[in-house]
């Protein structure tokens, strides 16, 4: 049995003040953060014209609608609103689409070890995030006006906002792709562009790909709501019914998102894990 | 002949390589020793033009490897094969196409980009891979080979560059024992029947001397040993290795504890 | 290493001789190794062709089905473009920046509704965080107490998840009335489902190694929870959180759409009523607030809980 020797508090105590003595600062930080964002919830509350009164009149009210939904029906629209998921999911799918290919471009020149010039990054980065900045429903609004009411409004409107966020997403894979095997080809005598297709590609493309497909997914969401500005697809109809309070027909809408959504993630994740599962050669 | 002169390398303040000069002939088995950190790899990826020098040349042949650019680097990297310890394969890619990188910088741009190998280069990289008995393994990704199938991946790509010189840093730290003996006893055979020079760092003292015709001995960036290996003496390479050196000359255990040499505790680090 | 090498062999039709340290193989042993080669990498190039043509043939039908007209996409991009030009106009004809002043002649109105905005994503946030925060332990696999509640707090938050967060708030609309309120109630909603998810995953993901060192000096339940877990998941709970809170502001910005409060109002009506310029500067100030919060929030994440949870 080993005992260390009681060591000399005082002597400790000053050569390492820190241990001992936490500023008064690090210990009051938490406890006034918390405070400050409580206060700021409080004003937020006060500011958005919260009232009790409200609250529970609009859960009386909510409560009424959900027995209002109970049992959802379609009434005679089915096939009117099959043919509107349809056209959701045909813009979800070539919206991610078109914005990835058009991302993959771009991305190159938003990532450090392709383009280490601060001038051309940095202006792509600051693109690429202001495009991200303004939302999806925005940009179908201004596609809206200009190639008209519709499901093709949707489909660019996806199509841009995925861009910017791709962007940003694929530069980010190639930037944490492993610096080694790009130096092999440098090393054998490869040129830049040997460096990408050889180095780079092969290992950013399956994350890529899985990505894509993940947005694929989350997008059929996004354009379940880009119907609400007229856009087209399920949304529209979603919006209608909502509008005239035909509430069965609501539960039955929202029920159908729900399926085609877990529809959907179970297809992408199995596509998801054959791509980053197997398959050599890119 | 490949000739350093003065050749330095400054990260920041801090110099990786100092200083350093020596010469190599055609043909040599030439080891670098030295313990980690002490600017080995930086020095390799110098003459490979993967660093680039602060000051000092390269050069091979009379020509100054440090001033080429553009197509004629990459002729240069093509005949200094680089070996590295994580062997620095493209893991998706299948295991010929990671020994035709080899021929990237002999082949037009295009055909190489579109995957279009001349048949020649094919059977080089075949025939490459079968000197090392992996050819079976030729559509295999090269992620899922073993390390020591990778390493030897890699040689047959160095090999199939048609190189002057090979330069293999710490090729065999990532490797078992058996694999260890395959790579060096490959490397030395290279170096014995076709004349490549090799340029190879080593961290262990033991494999240095028996593998190699001459050693570099660095520490802190400075070249401080320069001769045939049996000119190094056990004392020079303690100094060389400092605490390490137990570690890399293989034999002696650590001293038992007996009372008299176990260091207080505490005080080892300050030692 | 069963073969000995050949001896050197020069090979014709390249430069100079040159040493080469590889023996060509036989032609027909060759053969052999590219047949086996070719046929192994056929069927992987096969089966991606086979993926690739699927692939295309399932766009080509949703082209189809989103009634995609490249006709009209090329006949109306220049509207596209032109579509810029003219929110960058003034009504005088002027560019905007020209005239920083009458382009933004509303900025007290906007900066308003654009405080109004990131409140109603705080507040919303928070209520969903806190949500989060006392549902996921139900829905962790290593903390629920009963399968049937880990069932059933799953199912609800992926209900809360998958509705789109306008669609709550086009609902709450009709129930609580129109203003920021619904705004709140939808984003939190939509928060609590999103957040829930990922902070259950954190739970379970938790490294019980700790736990373990923590437990074998000596250390009661509690603290083993305070030093082993809570510090495992609470970095990343915040990060999430506040990762949440900016794309909620972003969310926020359009539950305006549908009356639920914010800039979006103003937003939607600078569009339908064709106030160009108007646009362009409730855009601007937009895309600067998600700037300046994406930065805040970053900056804070990285400062709370250093470089490597950032992201």
């Amino acid at each position: 049995m080993s005992q260390l020797p009681r060591p000399d508090t005082a002597e400790l105590r000053a050569k390492y003040p820190g241990v001992f003595d936490r500023p008064a600062s690090a210990r009051l930080a938490m406890p006034t953060m918390i405070a400050a964002a409580f206060a700021i919830f409080v004003y937020g509350l006060v500011d958005l014209d919260f009232s009790p009164t409200k609250l529970i009149s609009g859960m009386s009210q909510l409560g009424w609608i959900a027995m209002l939904m109970i049992p959802p029906n379609p009434g005679t629209s089915f096939p009117l609103y099959m043919q509107a998921l349809g056209e959701t999911l045909s813009i979800a799918l070539l919206g991610t689409t078109l914005a990835a290919l058009l991302a993959l471009p771009v991305s190159l020149l938003a990532a450090r070890n392709i383009i280490p010039s601060n001038l051309i990054r940095f202006p792509v980065r600051r693109f690429l995030d202001s495009i991200r900045g303004v939302d999806t429903l925005i940009w179908a609004l201004v596609w809206i006006n200009v190639v008209g009411l519709g499901p093709f409004a949707g489909v660019l409107a996806i199509m841009v906002s995925d861009f910017g966020a791709f962007g940003k997403l694929f530069s980010e894979a190639i930037e944490a792709a492993d610096r080694k095997q790009v130096e092999g080809i440098r090393a054998s005598g490869g040129n830049a562009l040997h460096e990408i297709r050889f180095g780079l590609l092969p290992q950013v493309l399956p994350v890529i790909a899985g990505q894509v497909l993940y947005f694929i997914e989350s997008n059929t969401r996004s354009a379940t709501i880009i119907g609400i500005v007229g856009a087209g697809g399920i949304g529209l109809q979603l919006a209608e019914q909502i509008r005239v309070l035909e509430w069965q027909k609501v539960s039955f809408l929202i029920l159908m998102i729900l399926i085609a959504v877990a529809a959907i993630d179970f297809i992408s994740s199995k596509l998801r894990f054959a791509i980053i599962g197997q398959r050599a050669v890119v | 002949m490949l000739v350093v002169e003065g050749l330095t390398c400054r990260f920041g303040t801090k110099a990786a390589v100092d200083n350093a000069s020596f010469s190599i002939a055609p043909g040599s088995f030439v080891g670098v020793i030295g313990r980690s950190g002490a600017g080995k790899s930086t020095l390799l990826r110098m003459i490979n033009r993967l660093a680039d020098p602060t000051s000092g040349r390269i050069l091979f042949e009379g020509t100054d490897v440090t001033a080429l650019r553009g197509k004629e680097l990459r002729q240069w990297r093509a005949r200094s094969a680089m070996i590295f310890q994580q062997f620095n394969l493209v893991g998706r890619l299948d295991v010929l196409t990671n020994v035709l990188m080899g021929r990237l910088a002999q082949i037009p741009s295009w055909r190489s980009l579109a995957q279009v190998w001349p048949e020649q280069d094919r059977a080089l990289a075949l025939s490459a891979l079968d000197q090392f008995d992996i050819a079976q393994l030729a559509a295999q990704r090269a992620d899922q080979l073993s390390g020591g199938q990778q390493q030897r991946v890699a040689i047959a790509r160095a090999l199939v560059q048609e190189p002057d010189i090979i330069l293999a840093d710490e090729p065999i730290a990532s490797l078992d024992p058996r694999n260890t003996k395959i790579v060096m006893d490959a490397l030395l055979r290279i170096n014995k029947h076709f004349g490549i020079t090799v340029l190879c760092n080593l961290h262990s003292l033991d494999l240095a001397r028996t593998y190699c015709d001459r050693l570099i001995g660095m520490a802190a960036g400075r070249v401080v040993f320069d001769g045939a290996p049996a000119a190094l003496t056990d004392q020079i390479a303690r100094e060389l290795y400092d605490l390490e050196a137990n570690d890399v000359m293989g034999g002696a255990p650590m001293p038992a504890p007996d009372g008299t040499t176990v260091p207080a505790l505490g005080t080892a680090a300050a030692a | 290493m069963a073969r000995p090498f050949l001896s050197t062999q020069l090979r014709t039709g390249l430069q100079a001789p040159m040493a080469t340290a590889v023996s060509i193989l036989p032609a027909q042993q060759l053969a052999t190794l590219e047949g086996a080669y070719r046929k192994s990498v056929a069927r992987k190039r096969s089966k991606a062709a086979l993926a690739t043509a699927a692939f295309c043939a399932v766009l080509v039908i949703a082209a189809f089905g989103a009634e995609v007209n490249l006709r009209t996409l090329f006949t109306y991009f220049g509207n596209f473009v032109s579509y810029f030009d003219r929110i960058l106009t003034l009504d005088s004809g002027a560019r905007v920046w020209t005239d920083p002043a009458e382009w933004f002649w509303g900025w007290h109105k906007w900066l308003k509704m654009l405080g109004e905005t990131i409140l109603i994503s705080y507040v919303g946030t928070l209520t969903g965080a806190v949500l989060a925060f006392s549902l996921n332990f139900f829905a962790a696999q290593n903390t629920s107490p009963g399968p049937w509640v880990r069932f059933t707090v799953r199912r609800l938050l992926e209900f809360a998840r998958t509705v789109p967060g306008i669609v709550f708030a086009l609902i709450f609309v009709i129930a609580f009335g129109l203003g920021p309120m619904a705004g709140v109630l939808a984003i939190a909603i939509h928060t609590t489902g999103a957040l829930g998810k990922l902070f259950a995953e954190i739970v379970e993901n938790a490294d019980m190694k700790p736990v373990e060192g923590i437990r074998s000096t000596g250390a009661s339940w509690l603290s083993c929870m305070r030093f082993a877990v809570l510090p495992q998941v609470s970095a990343g709970y915040a990060s999430y959180a506040l990762l949440r809170f900016e794309i909620n502001v972003r969310e926020a910005s359009v539950m305006g759409f549908v009356g639920a409060g914010g800039i979006g109002q103003e937003l939607v009506v600078a569009i339908r009523k064709f106030y160009y310029s108007d646009v362009s500067a409730i855009l601007i100030t937009i895309i600067v607030t998600v700037f300046i919060i994406d930065i805040s929030t970053g900056w804070l994440r990285g400062r709370l809980f250093g470089k490597e949870t950032r992201r």
